[in-house]
């Protein structure tokens, strides 16, 4: 039972990253290969304040977000100036600076050692103990983003970014401020990918920088990438698929060492085929060029 | 007074004059015509005046205001509106949210209003796809409102792009070869389109290659060669000009 409310919890998570992600992915065509970073943020931001500034779980959560939704801020202003695979790659370079600062900043984040005995989530006189108490919390949470997530997609302001996607020069020619959508969107994204890793840390009780890699970050495209983009079905798709993916290996009682190369191999897989034969993901209306 | 002024517009790429001290002024409710060989410069006076490259020198007075230096966004919302050559049309948009997209000070555009105030937003959604599929009977697409753009036709396609530029609400319309790879029997509706649209008070800026289209629509006529107006005045008289004839068709 556990067992399965684990991965319950973790679908939770992930479904929050992927369907931020999606936003930028998916509505208005930006690929960032930073969201583990706006992950991590929120991880770090809420942790660090509850266990050094003494704040309670909510003020620590509301200031996680808003710190993540800042820091997007430093990632987009100059970035975003930046067309197609330039803007690409500076996010990449963002990754690698955020992972490199939680790897370095020893006195602040212990660095490698990471941060253990992170209290569990505890609001209005409710302490969240038990693997289904945090489930509910989780999913209620998830519930709560995805929502958010379908409002601002099917809306006028997505249309917007469905139309920046398609042809950036003319959504600016009709009179719209392009990079100023991309900024929100982009703000939206990386608060939402707070709430993710604020969930996470809760739930772990321990972080440390592996945690939000590069790799990290290319996992949560993959997921979007395979379940497909620019609607709320794909990534949710993606998001079970390839969580539950690697659970099979368990059954079939792989030893853990092959299990882990194994689960690698098969995302590598699983991306190449349906790059090759279906671009637009599982259930997708937008293809990757 | 003239609804946009050009003054002394100059604009260089490496060295050459694309455009060379262009001055003009356009009326409103009139169409008027840019002729002349490739590389005249016409395509790239339409960059300037809408601000996707700056000018080196010279003005441009939209409704007596200089927009030099504005972004596109600021000049479009303004009310300089355009087509482009290629129709750059939103692809995986329906034709109605093609449409959609082009209405400016929509609130829903805003995230707070969509997500919070989600019940005024779908009030506003009703209203504007009301003006949308009037806007798509007014070029004669009301029946593929939910058609993807990219299964158009090229001809239709043409058509939504001139429904997306009216619902921008632009007073002067700059129109980069509308009739170019259009079937003939499209062409006709398009110019028809066109005539109203200077009727109901827009003004019309055209690029064309089509001397037909050009003599049937155009209440005057800039002929441009190397980046510089070598001929002005009403359609027949440019056309008839024996220089404009030798440098355009070469006879």
């Amino acid at each position: 039972m556990n067992y399965l409310l684990h991965i319950l919890i973790f679908i939770s998570i992930y479904s929050i990253l992927s369907l931020s992600l999606n936003l930028l992915v998916g509505y208005a065509g930006l690929i960032s290969f930073c969201h583990a970073a706006f992950y991590g943020a929120g991880a770090y931001i809420s942790t660090l304040l509850m266990m050094k500034a003494g704040f309670g779980f909510i003020p620590a959560f509301i200031i996680a977000i808003a710190g993540s939704v800042l820091i997007s801020f430093l990632v987009s202003l100059p970035s975003l100036r930046l067309r197609g695979d330039y803007f690409v790659l500076a996010t990449l370079g963002f990754q690698i600076i955020f992972f490199s600062l939680l790897y370095n900043w020893v006195s602040l984040t212990r660095g490698p050692y990471g941060i253990p005995g992170i209290p569990q989530p505890r609001f209005f006189g409710l302490q969240i103990e038990s693997m289904g108490s945090y489930f509910v919390f989780a999913a209620v949470l998830a519930l709560f983003c995805g929502l958010f997530v379908y409002l601002i997609g099917n809306s006028p302001f997505g249309r917007v970014l469905k139309a920046i996607r398609e042809d950036e020069v003319y959504t600016a020619a009709l009179g719209k401020n392009v990079m100023l959508y991309k900024v929100k969107a982009f703000a939206l994204a990386a608060g939402l990918a707070a709430v993710s890793g604020v969930l996470f840390a809760g739930y772990m009780r321990y972080i440390d920088p592996t945690s939000f890699t590069m790799n990290e970050s290319l996992f949560i495209i993959s997921i979007i990438i395979i379940g497909g983009t620019g609607n709320q079905a794909g990534p949710l798709i993606g998001t079970v698929l390839m969580i539950l993916l690697p659970e099979i290996l368990r059954f079939l009682r792989i030893p853990d060492a092959i299990a882990a190369n194994m689960r690698e191999i098969i995302y590598g897989l699983l991306i190449i085929l349906i790059m090759r034969y279906r671009p637009q993901g599982i259930k997708g209306e937008f293809k990757f060029q | 007074m003239s609804i946009l002024e050009i003054r002394d517009l100059t604009k260089t790429f490496d060295g050459i004059k694309a455009v060379d001290s262009f001055s003009a002024g356009f009326e409103e409710g009139q169409i008027t015509a840019l002729v002349g060989p490739n590389g005249a410069g016409k395509t790239t006076l339409f960059n300037l005046i809408n601000g996707f490259i700056k000018p080196d020198s010279g003005e441009i007075l939209f409704k007596g205001k200089n927009i030099v230096g504005l972004s596109p966004y600021r000049i479009a919302r303004l009310g300089i509106g355009r087509i482009f050559q290629d129709v750059r049309i939103f692809n995986r948009l329906s034709a109605l949210d093609n449409v959609l997209c082009a209405f400016n000070d929509l609130k829903g555009e805003g995230v707070f209003y969509s997500v919070f105030l989600r019940w005024k937003m779908e009030a506003e959604e009703r209203y504007y796809i009301q003006k949308a599929l009037e806007l798509l009977k007014f070029v004669g697409l009301e029946d593929k409102a939910g058609e993807l753009a990219e299964n158009l036709s090229y001809g239709q396609q043409k058509l939504l792009s001139i429904a997306r530029l009216l619902a921008c609400g632009a007073d002067v319309l700059l129109l980069d070869e509308p009739t170019a790879g259009v079937n003939p029997q499209m062409v006709g509706k398009l110019l028809e389109l066109i005539k109203d649209l200077a009727k109901s008070g827009k003004t019309l800026i055209i690029i064309e290659h089509n001397m037909n289209v050009v003599v049937e629509v155009a209440n005057w006529v800039y002929f441009m060669d190397e980046g510089q107006v070598t001929s002005f005045g009403l359609p027949a008289d440019v056309l008839g000009d024996p220089e404009v004839r030798k440098a355009y068709i070469g006879i």
